[in-house]
């Protein structure tokens, strides 16, 4: 990953020396040849390539907004009832994620779309200790973290 | 009972470096517009202040093996010593000189000596707040 990085970089300045032309656009050429080259090569690398990654760091920012921006429906249509009909509760949400910064993104996008809050992460960092403002649906809760969120962050850290 | 902090130390260990830089900026900001070496000071200790937050005092000074006190009295030193160059070229005790260069990277650039006071200012706010809240944390 990181390799494919710095021969992407390589490939761009040896593009800006070849045509000895020291500007901005120069290496922005070289850039997307080496990109080029790179994609056609892809079988000598032993992990994805690079720019798989950035795809799946671009989808993980449009799907925190589309949640971002459903989940404060949701919860001003729960603001607005006439009557409080919420049970708010705390549960247990066992991850898969290992990493610290795949444990620090998860709990803050959860903190971020509303409904849900995490308040402690467990010694091991294996589960998160989570407020949820209506406990009538944990379930569809739960499936939608697992399926959209942690989805997201383990395409992204797939090597 | 100790709490599993992951959280709040893997932003502090990022957020420091966007804190240290935005010091950084705003000491070199100070001649024409907002900032300077007090502030940008500040903003350093406030950055090495949210590392001893997220992690606690003994690590940091692992980390960064600064003695402060040491920083306070390089820090007048260099004001000092700003100060007094002028005497030697026979001029008033600080008299500032100013002068355009062309640097190889950066093109012409105004290099001023208050700059390096600045910095002498710069070194002695940061040591003398870190040395303060040290001296108050470690107290038992």
């Amino acid at each position: 990953m990181s390799f494919q990085i710095l021969l992407n970089l390589f490939l761009a300045f040896l593009w800006m020396f070849l045509s000895s032309n020291y500007s901005v656009s120069r290496f922005i050429i070289g850039y997307l040849l080496g990109l080029l080259a790179i994609l056609a090569m892809r079988r000598f690398f032993n992990s994805r390539l690079y720019i798989d990654r950035v795809w799946a760091i671009i989808k993980l920012v449009v799907l925190f907004i589309k949640e971002l921006i459903l989940a404060n429906i949701s919860v001003l249509v729960l603001v607005l009832k006439p009557k409080l009909e919420m049970q708010p509760a705390f549960f247990k949400y066992n991850t898969e994620l290992t990493e610290e910064w795949e444990i620090t993104l998860l709990s803050s996008l959860i903190t971020l779309t509303p409904g849900t809050v995490v308040v402690h992460v467990s010694n091991d960092s294996k589960s998160l200790f989570i407020h949820v403002i209506d406990s009538n649906d944990i379930d569809a809760t739960i499936d939608s973290i697992r399926n959209s969120f942690e989805k997201a962050i383990l395409e992204v850290s797939r090597t | 009972m100790k709490t599993n902090d992951v959280i709040l130390q893997f932003t502090a260990k990022i957020v420091f470096f966007i804190i240290f830089f935005y010091a950084v900026h705003i000491f070199f900001a100070g001649h024409y517009t907002p900032g300077g070496g007090f502030v940008g000071g500040l903003v350093t200790s406030c950055a090495i202040v949210l590392l001893i937050i997220a992690f606690d005092l003994k690590k940091v000074q692992s980390i960064l093996p600064i003695n402060y006190i040491y920083l306070v009295a390089t820090g007048l030193i260099v004001a000092l010593g700003t100060a007094t160059f002028s005497m030697i070229a026979g001029k008033p005790f600080f008299t500032h000189s100013f002068d355009y260069f062309n640097l190889p990277i950066l093109g012409k650039t105004s290099l001023h000596t208050a700059a390096l006071f600045d910095f002498g200012v710069y070194l002695v706010v940061v040591g003398v707040t870190m040395t303060i809240i040290q001296t108050i944390g470690e107290d038992e």
